[in-house]
């Protein structure tokens, strides 16, 4: 087996995944990066679609810049978040980011004369090339930036395990090169989890296809401390057909040089959110169009599922195309554009909660390992706040490096690894295969855990998931036995994970007894700012787990009320 | 909502390089994605790595349609309900990650992006060596693009954001960055498929080259070194990289073409013959091959004098015409156009 070593090893090629690893470089450290798709050309942010300008960068004015950090803390993370965390990476955002991107050569769309074109309303946003693909070209330069720092990486490979010194401390990785088959270890003096907001635990979601919570089992299973589990945010109008395409969205943020932007009908064809009449800091309303579509699915006029329509009908084609690519679904499925409405759907998107770090230097609650981007509790996401977090573990990494032992990880251990993994690709039961199962579990988060939940629910979904591991995986069929390029395998890998981060996901949604933003729990309808404008902590314990509560403060805004019914709440 | 089908095929349709012949055949973007009714049933074949002795290569499936299906989809289907063991790659599902590449019925399609067909057969990318079904190997192209250093280099410092730029100036660039690298073109491209007989980048390498070659603020000298290991020139122009890529990027009319005018000016050795060309005819009204050969090999053109005897019985080049140079109303014409007009030799 290969046993490859490193200063830290970086496990997630997004977008704090690559800018840890170039920070790292460039402070002295030797980084790998282990992803377990392409570095740069998986996982969310790629998806970044326009990029919003904090502070007072390009003009913004005070407004503009306090209604952002509003924004922040606010609809994106209903306050749930360390305010003074957000502020720094306002600072960030503005001072440093920018500039940064532009002098490694992203380009930030201008018009003809040279401005920069900006979208309109309170808060105000640019594009990388095109507003809708900015990720693209953002990930690509941060890919090639990789490839010119030198820095090493390992692709198509999943991290398996965190591998644990003798005192605790993580010391390494175990990981599988999916295309070879080959097992390696990695052993570092620090261990970075960057592995993403998105995973693929609902039925419909918009995480890429490798998205399967790899981040939060390996960081439970080795004791770390998670939050906020339950705050699960949501797409509210991304395309209903074809399966493939349920993280085609139908854009909802303000449009680059444009007045206008889209809308979402009902399935009598009345119009129940449009973007600049119902949103109020006018940019990113995702919760408040799901509030929107709660109602409407509680009166009949709409499902999760579909039923419901979104478009451009209201505004001149010629300006959504001249700097966005939204039109592009319409044209390539033949339909008449901006006259057509499409049928969209809910989809499961960015976890708000997960492990939780020191905003400070983002170390997670155990010697050795730290937790960057949308895997970490802190915030939910924006591909500004992913890359402030890729320098604050850089810079928490070089200040502790010195500190960090000199890798022991037990033979014991790596064998046990390769004993799990073997077991699990020689699955001859006569059950459904790992793909069947996947869809199963997705399946029970989707209806029982689904946007508006329950306790009895919650509970039966508790019941469903046990079954699938105590009866469903012992008995699972692979039919393929080879190690390259063996998806069964890996969805039998992925599918372990699944299990452990849904059950934890569940947990903590029956702990919070409140509604918040997009939570929304029928039996308690609802936001307590009294009891739960806390984080909502998840610690394992020897015969389980058990929740703490630990409350936000509110150094810059504030809710302003106790309790409210939270589909009334702005927010 | 519901859009009836005559109101679709009367929608105005744009012929451009990517659909010509489409129209014609009435196989318009609506017309694909209409001419099923939920519960058809979709014969796919799809091309195994793998086989036990006696089977077919190619596996044969029936899919039902769902609204809208995409070749992944239909792969999807296959994997979740007929082969498990399928081996096909893919992330995004929306045309970002630029992965799921495949050749649906001979034609290089994004397998998230293509609407199905009632007959598919469907084979990995070519031009890549395949690990397993339809996953291909990338590095080669990795490490082309590596190779070319796509990055840019300033002449002067950065200054502050934002830097003076005018989207004017980032036209190109800008078409190539619109790239999400899915390979469809190096699959396409029939000078990639003559495999090491030239040092040609490919159409890919060369839309990553693109990205910061035609970017303004890139340092001409960076932009030399870069094209230096492009082997652009061996382009024949074709077109198939334009036709098939997924993202409308018109890589030959605004990046390889741009790209060749850089060479001809940074590197004008890698141009020679380009020149010869245009020599030639600016002189001639037409394409004179004796010239042509001459003044691309000198010398070494005679050093093989069976293949003089090959071209000359078979009437490829005729030296008495060569040297009998006729002044003729093309060839008054070319050089005005050449020589006088806008384009100066």
């Amino acid at each position: 087996m290969r046993v490859v070593t490193t200063d830290v090893a970086v496990i997630g090629g997004g977008a704090a995944g690559c800018y840890a690893a170039l920070n790292l470089s460039k402070r002295g450290l030797k980084p790998l990066i282990i992803c377990k798709g392409l570095v740069g050309k998986s996982g969310a942010s790629l998806f970044a679609g326009n990029l919003v300008i904090s502070g007072r960068a390009l003009g913004n004015s005070e407004e503009n810049a306090r209604n952002t950090a509003e924004f922040l803390i606010k609809y994106h993370n209903q306050f749930l978040i360390d305010q003074s965390w957000a502020q720094r990476c306002g600072q960030f955002i503005e001072k440093v980011y920018y500039p940064e991107l532009e002098e490694a050569g992203l380009y930030f769309r201008r018009d003809d004369s040279g401005e920069m074109v900006t979208s309109p309303g309170k808060i105000r946003s640019i594009a990388a090339n095109i507003q809708g693909n900015s990720g693209v070209p953002f990930m690509d330069l941060r890919r090639k930036q990789i490839i010119k720092a030198g820095i090493a990486r390992m692709e198509e490979t999943v991290a398996t395990a965190l591998l644990r010194n003798s005192d605790g401390s993580v010391g390494g990785i175990f990981c599988l090169n999916y295309l070879t088959g080959e097992y390696m270890v990695v052993l570092a003096r620090a261990v970075i989890l960057a592995t993403g907001y998105s995973d693929r635990l609902h039925i419909r979601s918009t995480g890429t296809r490798e998205m399967s919570g790899d981040g939060i089992a390996m960081a439970w299973r080795a004791g770390a401390t998670l939050l906020n589990m339950e705050m699960q945010w949501w797409h509210t109008n991304d395309l209903a057909h074809p399966p493939s395409w349920q993280r085609m969205q139908i854009y909802p943020n303000p449009m680059l040089g444009s007045e206008k932007s889209a809308r979402i009908l009902n399935s009598a064809g009345k119009e129940f959110f449009n973007q600049q009449k119902d949103d109020p800091l006018a940019f990113g309303p995702y919760t408040v169009q799901l509030k929107a579509l709660v109602k409407q699915v509680r009166a009949g006029k709409a499902r999760y599922e579909g039923g419901y329509y979104a478009g451009f009908d209201n505004c001149d084609p010629a300006e959504v195309e001249t700097y966005t690519t939204y039109a592009k679904t319409f044209h390539q499925l033949g339909l008449p554009f901006p006259a057509t409405m499409a049928e969209t759907a809910v989809s499961s998107h960015y976890r708000q909660g997960g492990i939780d770090v020191d905003t400070n230097t983002m170390r997670s609650s155990i010697p050795g390992l730290y937790a960057a981007g949308g895997v970490g509790g802190h915030s939910n996401g924006l591909i500004g706040l992913a890359t402030y977090d890729g320098r604050v573990v850089a810079e928490g990494v070089v200040q502790d490096i010195a500190n960090l032992k000199a890798p022991s990880v037990s033979q014991s251990a790596i064998d046990a690894e390769c004993l799990r993994l073997d077991h699990l690709r020689s699955s001859f039961g006569d059950g459904s295969t790992p793909a069947k199962l996947k869809e199963k579990l997705r399946t029970v988060m989707w209806e029982k855990a689904g946007v508006e939940k329950n306790a009895s629910d919650l509970r039966s979904a508790l019941d469903d998931i046990e079954q699938i591991r105590a009866d469903l995986l012992p008995g699972m069929k692979i039919s393929n036995t080879g190690k390259s390029v063996n998806y069964e395998w890996l969805d039998a890998i992925d599918l372990v994970n699944m299990i452990d981060v849904c059950e934890l996901v569940i947990h903590s949604s029956l702990e919070r007894k409140e509604s918040r933003g997009p939570f929304i729990r029928q039996d308690f309808p609802l936001t307590d700012n009294d009891n739960w404008l806390a984080a909502n902590i998840l610690k394992k314990s020897g015969n389980g787990l058990r929740f703490e509560k630990r409350p936000y403060g509110l150094p810059l805004f504030a809710p302003g009320f106790s309790t409210k019914d939270n589909l009334e709440v702005a927010w | 909502m519901a859009i009836s089908r005559d109101t679709l095929t009367a929608v105005a349709f744009a012929v451009d390089g990517r659909r010509i012949g489409q129209a014609e055949q009435h196989d318009t973007l609506a017309e694909r994605n209409l001419r099923f009714k939920p519960g058809d049933v979709l014969a796919v074949k799809v091309r195994r790595s793998e086989v036990p002795a006696g089977s077919d290569i190619y596996q044969a499936f029936e899919v039902p349609y769902q609204k809208w299906m995409r070749v992944l989809d239909a792969l999807n289907w296959i994997a979740e309900n007929a082969a498990a063991d399928l081996a096909f790659r893919w992330f995004c599902g929306s045309k970002m990650c630029g992965t799921c590449a495949v050749r649906m019925n001979g034609r290089e399609v994004l397998a998230c992006w293509e609407a199905v067909e009632p007959d598919m057969i469907i084979e990995p990318l070519r031009n890549l060596p395949v690990i397993r079904d339809l996953v291909v190997d990338r590095t080669r192209y990795e490490e082309k693009v590596a190779s070319l250093e796509p990055w840019i280099e300033r002449r002067e410092p950065y200054g502050a954001f934002p830097e003076p730029l005018t989207h004017k100036q980032m036209k190109d660039a800008s078409k190539a960055l619109d790239c999400i690298s899915c390979m469809c073109c190096y699959s396409a491209c029939p000078v990639i498929g003559l495999g090491n007989l030239t040092d040609f980048a490919g159409p890919a390498p060369l839309v990553q080259l693109g990205q910061t070659a035609l970017d303004p603020r890139n340092s001409p000298e960076k932009v030399r070194r870069s094209l230096e290991q492009s082997g652009i020139f061996n382009c024949v122009s074709c077109y198939k990289c334009e036709e098939v890529c997924p993202a409308s990027i018109p890589i030959v009319s605004r990046i390889i073409e741009p790209l060749k005018a850089k060479a001809a000016q940074l590197v004008p050795e890698m141009a020679i013959n380009s020149f010869a060309l245009r020599e030639v005819v600016a002189s001639r009204g037409r394409v004179d091959p004796t010239e042509l050969v001459l003044r691309v090999q000198g010398l070494r053109s005679l050093r093989n004098p069976r293949r003089i005897w090959r071209l000359l019985t078979r009437g490829k080049i005729n030296p008495i015409r060569t040297l009998l140079r006729l002044k003729t109303a093309a060839a008054a014409a070319a050089s005005h156009l050449l020589r006088d007009g806008t384009g100066k030799s």
